[in-house]
């Protein structure tokens, strides 16, 4: 695994320009006739010498370890070595790409293309997909520095050129190479994650990178044609069938290049849609094809510049890669939604839900999100990041406030306080910016890497804190002054108050919010065992009980405000953008509140089912000879551990609450039932929220499936905890109830996040 | 050759580009980093040369008007190598042919 620099590199130095087009380092094979070198036959003296060391000796450099030797590719082993040719066997592949196909042949081997195509983007490596080909083998080697030279023949019987169905397949086998030198470009040039994602390696091929795009587009149109000319011949089925394919390696083409329509949403999306309406035509024509199975050959490694063993060819069905072409195409249209901004609480709700998509989006659409987001240290294509960040502060603890008013930048006198306010500002944006647009990044990258790196978050989160409280103690000393001095503040922000942490809290409350996620991301993931989820929930109802208690501050005084502007006379009115950003606050608040009640409440009704489970020997914990609860809690808290707060709790503490031990199992269940009932009413009153009040512009279905989801989640876990109090009212013998736990893995539940048991009676 | 003497002159061979060629006719050049008893002879940054298959001459010797043709042996990048001993059919060293009037010490 390789780890792709960058992530943590600023993002500055990552995405500088240099050297991008410069084409890849060729390690050129050294000349062997050169006359400055002469080679000296050693073999005798080398093998004497050999032998004569002492049995286990060895001589090595002194820089090279043995370690390292791991990794050699051992020569004529056929397992290791790609080129080792068996005896009797031919080492090149004698397939003939001169001899004439049938149209269904050819269609066949665009399929299997398309499947091996597929295959790559699901992170195999070109070496074991397109690869194996010997038509692309042939257009690509020698490397074609003119359209004209890319042709399946290049000496010899040249005329097996003109054949149609030679020239169909090859105008698809170009349109296919450039769109993954496209994808391939598009990938490295973002994060991502080598071998866990997506191998870029192209074995010192360059992917036709020295024709031109044009010139590609006017041979698949030429070979359109051809194939319309010959509808006598094939037949219209068939005529459809290829042609469709044509034009799909034509719109791949426009769509790897819509980022190009970053300001214009429509023009961007226009490729994606098209190929949507050709999708149904590909699938249908399919069954007139017959596959060319030797035309593929894994003997094609040898000649790959490569140091892995050779890997067998992989198979992919045609239903199987149609699936996920439909699935790229799908998600690369609703991935344009993200150019339509709002605000910054919808971009990441967008985000979140996008990403949380079942499969996941596949790494190359990931790649496009990120390059929508991030390109050219701006955001979405025009915005700078400070726009987002003040409009986040904005919505989240500073609606209409002085602090984010630009008119401070134009102050310049130097012991103005409102000067010394938008410097400090400043300051905090800076320590902020970072932390904040990592988790925008965070969110692009595959679910494993999510979790992992909101881990390392959450502890620069915790740091930013820190500093968030000094500074707003500095800028409430501030706007003291300015009030003192008898200065004003634009007149379009509200008065500030005298204890409002409006930093510290915008930075509290998203450390709160990612340490949810991380946990949530543990349930999604798999990381905890069905016995450790009732202190996993717990935990989890524990954070968002903190965020419950925190959110409301600022409720109260805004209340107020917008009561106050309400009900002065009209001529005294201000900016009505201003109380539109005290509603959008407001409405935030209610909108997290609600958020708060349904993870805490279903959390603490899933904790106390669970623990009631294990009471009732519903729930057996697997043997664990080396482990034991506390360290195993040590080792789940962990990336918690260093977090200031809210602290981690002991681990007697979260044993002593986890277990309840002084709580009946009768009232356990009564209190997690409740719990249910809080979230589940919390669940209808979003279920009822518009777009813009539930901060879902753009992904507002995606959102409500969401919702809808967890509404379920909540009707199961009570059916569960009715279940489970029913068998024990039942129960008069006071032995093992006749019940039957299953923890279902987190796709056969309603939402990944809520890992709802099934209960259900013996059947004796 | 006692033991001593055998690991001096291989230790002088360290670092210098060896030709090694195997039984199946390939040819690998790469720099010389460790060998053992057995003459398994590890080498970094190697590229394969093969000669063109029977089907390559064929085509050349169809399409040239001479009585001979030239043809390059075809390569690639495999990087770091282990070559078995028992594989092995001739080992040669690239020596610079300026400095081989002035030292005789590796041959």
């Amino acid at each position: 695994m390789t780890f792709n620099p960058g992530i943590d590199v600023p993002d500055e130095l990552s995405r500088l320009s240099l050297g991008q087009d410069t084409p890849p380092r060729i390690r050129d094979a050294p000349e062997l006739n050169s006359t400055g070198t002469i080679p000296v036959d050693i073999t005798e003296k080398f093998k004497k010498a050999s032998s004569a060391l002492q049995p286990g000796e060895i001589v090595k450099d002194e820089f090279f370890t043995l370690f390292e030797s791991v990794g050699a590719l051992e020569i004529m082993d056929p397992k290791m070595d790609s080129g080792c040719v068996k005896a009797g066997d031919e080492f090149e592949e004698l397939y003939d790409v001169s001899k004439p196909l049938l149209p269904e042949e050819v269609l066949g081997i665009i399929d299997q293309l398309l499947c091996h195509e597929m295959s790559w983007h699901l992170g195999y490596p070109l070496s074991q997909t397109v690869f194996t080909s010997v038509y692309v083998e042939a257009l690509m080697m020698p490397n074609p520095t003119h359209i004209d030279e890319a042709m399946f023949v290049r000496r010899g019987n040249t005329q097996a050129n003109a054949e149609p169905m030679l020239q169909v397949l090859r105008a698809y086998c170009l349109g296919m190479l450039k769109a993954c030198a496209y994808v391939n470009e598009r990938v490295k040039s973002e994060h991502y994650y080598e071998e866990e994602d997506f191998v870029t390696n192209t074995y010192n091929r360059t992917l036709l990178g020295s024709l031109s795009t044009a010139d590609i587009r006017a041979e698949l149109n030429s070979a359109l044609n051809l194939v319309q000319k010959q509808q006598e011949h094939m037949g219209g089925d068939m005529v459809e069938a290829l042609s469709s394919r044509l034009k799909l390696r034509d719109i791949f083409l426009s769509a790897a290049e819509c980022p190009q329509f970053v300001a214009q949403p429509d023009l961007a999306r226009q490729p994606w849609e098209a190929a949507l309406m050709l999708l149904p035509t590909i699938k249908a024509t399919h069954n007139l094809s017959k596959a060319v199975d030797e035309s593929f050959s894994v003997k094609l490694q040898r000649k790959l510049a490569s140091t892995v063993p050779p890997r067998p060819i992989v198979k992919l069905s045609f239903e199987n890669a149609f699936g996920h072409l439909d699935r790229l195409f799908k998600d690369g249209c609703e991935l344009i939604n993200v150019l339509s901004y709002t605000n910054s609480q919808c971009l990441q709700t967008f985000l979140r839900h996008f990403q949380a998509k079942k499969p996941q989006p596949l790494v190359y659409v990931r790649t496009l999100l990120q390059t929508f987001l991030f390109d050219a240290m701006e955001m979405l294509g025009g915005m700078s990041i400070r726009m987002i960040m003040d409009d986040d502060l904005a919505i989240i603890s500073l609606p209409a406030s002085p602090y984010l008013d630009r008119a401070n930048d134009d102050i310049e006198v130097l012991h103005d306080p409102r000067f010394i306010i938008a410097q400090q500002m400043e300051a905090f944006r800076k320590r902020a910016a970072e932390p904040f647009l990592d988790i925008f990044r965070t969110f692009c990258q595959n679910r494993c890497r999510v979790r992992r790196t909101l881990c390392h978050n959450i502890e620069r989160w915790d740091q930013l804190q820190a500093d968030a409280e000094q500074l707003d103690l500095e800028l409430q000393v501030r706007a003291q002054e300015v009030k003192l001095a008898g200065q004003k503040f634009s007149p379009n922000t509200i008065p500030v108050e005298g204890d409002a942490w409006s930093l510290s809290m915008w930075t509290y409350l998203y450390k709160l919010r990612q340490m949810e996620w991380i946990v949530q991301l543990g349930f999604e993931l798999e990381v905890y065992q069905p016995d450790e989820l009732a202190g996993m929930y717990w935990y989890l109802s524990y954070l968002s009980k903190t965020r419950i208690e925190y959110v409301p501050r600022l409720r109260k005084t805004l209340t107020e405000r917008v009561k106050e502007l309400r009900e002065s006379p009209a001529q005294n009115r201000r900016d009505p953008a201003m109380e539109r950003q005290m509603l959008r606050t407001l409405e935030w608040i209610r909108l997290s509140l609600l958020d708060a009640v349904i993870t805490w409440g279903l959390s603490e009704a899933l904790a106390g089912l669970y623990t009631a489970c294990s009471r009732l020997d519903l729930l057996t914990p697997p043997p664990r000879p080396y482990s034991n609860d506390e360290l195993r809690y040590e080792l789940r808290m962990k990336p918690f551990a260093k977090i200031e707060t809210p602290g981690l709790p002991t681990f007697e503490q979260f044993a002593a609450h986890a277990s309840q031990q002084d709580v009946s199992t009768e009232e356990l269940l009564v209190e997690a039932s409740k719990a249910m009932t809080d979230a589940k009413r919390a669940c209808e009153s979003m279920s009822k929220m518009t777009p813009e009040e539930s901060f879902s512009v753009g992904s507002h279905d995606r959102w409500l499936v969401s919702i809808k989801n967890t509404l379920k989640s909540c009707i199961a876990t009570g059916l569960a905890i009715a279940t489970v109090q029913k068998a024990m009212r039942e129960d008069t013998t006071g032995g093992q109830l006749k019940l039957t736990v299953e923890v279902p893995t987190p796709d056969k539940t309603y939402h990944e996040c809520w890992i709802v048991p099934r209960i259900a009676s013996k059947s004796t | 050759m006692d033991s001593s003497e055998a690991r001096h002159y291989l230790q002088g061979l360290l670092n210098k580009d060896l030709r090694i060629h195997t039984t199946d006719g390939r040819m690998f050049r790469g720099t010389f980093m460790c060998t053992d008893p057995d003459t398994n002879v590890v080498i970094s940054r190697t590229h394969e040369y093969r000669q063109p298959s029977a089907s390559q001459r064929a085509a050349a010797a169809q399409n040239s008007t001479g009585t001979s043709v030239t043809l390059d042996m075809t390569s690639r990048f495999l990087g770091l190598v282990v070559v078995p001993g028992e594989h092995i059919v001739k080992m040669e060293v690239e020596q610079f042919a300026s400095q081989m009037r002035h030292s005789t010490a590796i041959v």
